[in-house]
């Protein structure tokens, strides 16, 4: 018994570790995928880089900042852009009653629920007229609305943000975390009215933070991302040979890449599991060839009353693969436990996927087969004279 | 050494005899060395006989057994078992005429520790080519354990039964498939004087119902309780005659099964 679990332990250790292994691997990278899908695919985001003045290389950012008519430039002049919207960033407070709330107030454009595929669920977004006019009206994120007005409706509430009096229009679609952060902890203001009332010190008057592009799905992205920074490079009349001072980046395409860099480690630490699973299948072999010698005088009188090779060979397959299936499953319950604490302790995504737990078995199993075959083929093809004479 | 008594003639199978030997050789290659372990050996064996085979060690008894026992071909020489050819039959083929038509004890009892008496008893079956049979598996096993007298003692393993009955549960699954034959290797080997005419008493009075029972002994106490005798050395069959049990027997002509011969 005790030897039977000892030797089980290499498939025991190599099962666990490939279900822990792909119970995170995979966890994570459905997180990524989600985060994927809650940015909004097809988005392209645009700021502006870093300037040489005289040799100095500025830092991020300290390039000209881009503007309003930089924004309407490329919603106008690029063929496959969608939707466009600035956004400018900056914290507040909001207050309502005795309630406050420090958040992230995000100053964008009308197109900014096309751009991000992000609708309210409550009363409605700022039109595009609010949005030029500076008008001081405001959409609220899930986490804030739930802050400030618990069960209550706030659409029509007038809340203050640093202390300037904000209609609130609507509430946003829950949108969950994304790279650690609440996406629903925001407040959403016009663009303008964000320049006026909310940034300080601004590099230009009409200045966006950064351009958000929604690409039409139709369009090739890259295309559209070329034609986007000839537009821009003629804009802030960059020579020929001079690098961007703006960078295009495509999230979704980083995000996805980071995805597959999460499966190529799935994929090496699934290797290394079974690695693990062939070294507890030469543990199996090893105990199973110890068991055929120790049983040699058994298989003897199993073959003079009536036992031909095949059913030898059967049973000590059958007795190798139970051997590897009970230990697959122990390994399936202590990944299973492990997961399930690694998600709980350290807060990390997990995932176990049937498909998994199917391979984890069948491989155990498989184990049982490759590696009970030889010491089940020895004793099928002992001569039972021979056997039933053995000490 | 006296001539083989009864020698049977040396031509064709005895038609009906359960054992049936003709010029049996069987030769081992030792590296450079052909070892000659049987030799022209001759006989046959009828049903309901009690045969005892004796032989000092290196005698060709032990390779005579292994014959009959269908554990293994002759060199040489016709061998039939219940009717059936042995030359001709390949280790499957073998391994099923064992199964239906052999029943072994051995010396050593060679019970699976760990399992019940019944569970032993059944083990045969679970080899059987015939579902029938395996499908009345218990009721079989738990009929031939009542037979040996253990029916008392169905569960109980090995570890928890006395010698004697230890080899009385090896009988019963001697038994269980219903063969032809019992082929006992030194089956008192094991056990005390007092155990071994229990046993041997069981084994006469199988006998007595038609079974037939060849033992292999080397102790002339033992062989003493068969009815005929027969003696091996060097390959051959030197000796081959009644008992003086099977003497007795006769002269007093008690009512026997009419398949049973005395040399």
């Amino acid at each position: 018994m005790l030897r039977s679990v000892l030797t089980t332990l290499g498939i025991i250790i190599g099962v666990a570790s490939v279900i822990v292994m792909s119970a995170i691997g995979s966890g994570a990278s459905k997180q990524i995928e989600d985060q994927i899908s809650s940015l909004g695919t097809n988005q392209l985001t645009i700021f502006p880089g870093s300037a040489n003045v005289g040799g100095r290389q500025g830092g991020f950012g300290s390039a000209p900042p881009l503007t309003e008519k930089d924004l309407r430039a490329v919603r106008d002049g690029v063929t496959g852009v969608m939707a466009a919207s600035g956004n400018l960033n900056g914290n507040a407070n909001v207050v309502i009653g005795n309630a406050n709330w420090s958040t992230q107030v995000q100053g964008v454009g009308s197109e900014i629920e096309q751009v991000r595929e992000w609708s309210v669920v409550k009363g409605r977004f700022f039109d595009a007229r609010e949005a030029a006019s500076g008008a001081k009206v405001a959409v609220l994120g899930d986490t804030v609305a739930n802050e400030l007005f618990g069960a209550g409706d706030p659409v029509g509430a007038t809340v203050r943000i640093n202390n300037a009096p904000f209609q609130v229009l609507g509430v946003l679609a829950k949108k969950g975390q994304a790279g650690g952060r609440d996406q629903d902890d925001v407040v959403m203001v016009p663009i303008s009215t964000a320049r006026s009332r909310l940034v300080g010190r601004l590099g230009a008057p009409d200045q966006i933070g950064s351009l958000l592009v929604k690409v039409d799905p139709r369009y090739n992205i890259t295309e559209v991302q070329a034609d986007i920074e000839r537009v821009l490079r003629e804009r802030r009349r960059i020579g020929a040979d001079k690098d961007n001072n703006f960078i295009i980046r495509n999230f979704a395409e980083f995000l996805e890449t980071r995805n597959q860099a999460a499966q190529t480690l799935g994929l090496l630490l699934a290797a290394t599991a079974a690695i693990s699973l062939v070294v507890g299948g030469i543990g199996i072999m090893n105990i199973m060839l110890v068991s055929v010698t120790e049983r040699t005088r058994e298989i003897g009188l199993r073959m003079a009353i009536g036992a031909r090779g095949g059913d030898i060979l059967g049973q000590f397959l059958t007795e190798a693969v139970l051997l590897c299936l009970v230990g697959g499953l122990i390994g399936l319950t202590l990944g299973a436990g492990v997961s399930f604490m690694v998600a709980k302790l350290l807060s990390w995504p997990m995932h176990i996927s049937p498909v998994i737990v199917l391979v984890a078995i069948a491989a155990s199993a498989s184990v049982g087969v490759v590696f009970g075959f030889v010491p089940a083929r020895r004793a099928a093809r002992l001569d039972p004279i021979e056997a039933l004479r053995y000490e | 050494m006296t001539d083989p008594a009864g020698a049977p003639p040396a031509s064709e199978p005895a038609p009906g005899a359960v054992i049936s030997a003709r010029h049996l050789t069987k030769t081992y290659q030792l590296g450079e060395h052909a070892v000659h372990a049987l030799r022209d050996v001759s006989f046959d064996i009828q049903r309901g006989e009690f045969v005892a085979i004796m032989g000092p060690s290196g005698s060709g008894k032990s390779t005579l057994m292994n014959l009959i026992g269908a554990l293994d071909t002759p060199t040489s020489g016709e061998l039939s078992i219940n009717g059936a050819a042995v030359s001709s039959l390949d280790k499957d083929q073998l391994a099923d005429l064992r199964n239906r038509t052999i029943g072994f004890v051995f010396q050593q009892f060679n019970l699976l520790a760990r399992t019940s008496a019944l569970n032993n008893v059944k083990l045969p079956l679970s080899y059987s080519r015939d579902p029938a049979k395996q499908a009345r598996g218990d009721e079989l096993a738990a009929q031939k354990l009542q037979d040996v007298g253990l029916g008392n003692r169905m569960d109980h393993v090995p570890s928890q039964l006395s010698g004697g009955q230890q080899q009385r549960v090896a009988i019963a699954r001697a038994l269980v498939n219903s063969p032809s034959l019992i082929l006992a290797d030194e089956p008192t080997g094991a056990l005390d004087s007092e155990t071994s005419l229990e046993i041997m008493n069981l084994f006469r009075r199988l006998t007595e119902s038609g079974m037939t029972v060849v033992l292999v002994t080397h102790e002339p106490d033992v062989a003493a309780h068969a009815r005929r005798l027969l003696r091996v050395r060097d390959g051959r069959i030197v000796e081959d005659r009644p008992t003086a049990e099977g003497s007795l027997r006769a002269s007093v002509s008690t009512p026997r099964p009419p398949s049973s011969r005395c040399g």
